[in-house]
């Protein structure tokens, strides 16, 4: 099972758990196998082309999987992926 | 103490200017309590469809609804979280730390307002799980246009406290 981690906006769809435990071998996976426990978070993760939205950055452990292999990183036990919305405010 | 390059100042408030009415945001890097580079990233907001303003909280997100997507930006950001990426790892590449984050308020003055001070929070929940330092918090204000003012913070338990800026040649 691999650990990861829900951004407060996210949390309403995981009853309020900042992290849950997700089977998967990859993100991808993981992304559909979270959608599937907490219908709704999968829509707010991908954008409509199936591309992780422009305000979401995922890491796993501390690196972007940007600079993995994107969606098809692979994971192993032990591994946190960390959904993070990037830094937003307003006047 | 925070000390910035006159040159750093100079470019976010260009930046700022060159934006407005629209917010503008970006990153800072440098070591310790001195900013050495700056990243301009693009802020995507007036991009977002309604949905994905759910990250702002009540009073915000009835503001924003209230205004046409192009509106928006003028009273509030969203980095662009792939840009953001890129400058991070560019920081690392060069040994620096992501010290801070700036943005501009175009028409309200250089204080962290409240939908600031609950994203900073949110980003403080979960920034030593990934290995990142506790941010500085800088904001460009041209109420005045003429006479823009910069203002750099921390903001700990929901509280924003003013750093001083030493600005360097």
């Amino acid at each position: 099972m691999i650990k990861v981690r829900i951004p407060t906006p996210l949390r309403p769809m995981t009853g309020g758990k900042s992290e849950v435990e997700i089977a998967g071998n990859t993100v991808s996976e993981i992304i559909d196998n979270l959608g599937s426990a907490h219908p709704g978070i999968k829509e707010r993760v991908y954008d409509e082309q199936g591309e992780i939205r422009r305000f979401i950055n995922i890491y796993v452990n501390e690196e972007d999987i940007r600079f993995l292999t994107g969606k098809d990183t692979p994971l192993k036990d032990g591994d946190e992926v960390s959904i993070i919305p990037a830094i937003a405010g307003g006047s | 103490m925070l000390a910035i390059p006159s040159s750093i100042v100079k470019n976010m408030v260009a930046h700022s200017r060159e934006l407005a009415p629209h917010e503008c945001c970006g990153i800072l890097s440098g070591t310790e309590s001195t900013i050495t580079e700056c990243y301009r990233i693009t802020n995507i907001l007036a991009e977002l469809s309604e949905q994905e303003l759910t990250r702002f909280d009540g009073a915000k997100l009835s503001d924003l609804q209230r205004l046409s997507p192009e509106e928006r930006a003028d009273i509030a950001f969203q980095m662009d979280a792939r840009e953001m990426a890129m400058a991070q790892r560019d920081i690392r590449s060069k040994s620096l730390d992501l010290l801070g984050f700036y943005h501009s308020h175009t028409f309200s003055p250089a204080r962290p307002s409240q939908t600031d001070i609950t994203i900073a929070m949110e980003f403080e929940s979960y920034r030593a799980k990934l290995n990142f330092p506790e941010p500085f918090h800088l904001i460009i204000s041209l109420e005045q246009m003429e006479q823009p003012v910069v203002r750099a913070y921390r903001i700990q338990e929901s509280k924003a406290t003013e750093v001083p800026i030493h600005t360097l040649p």
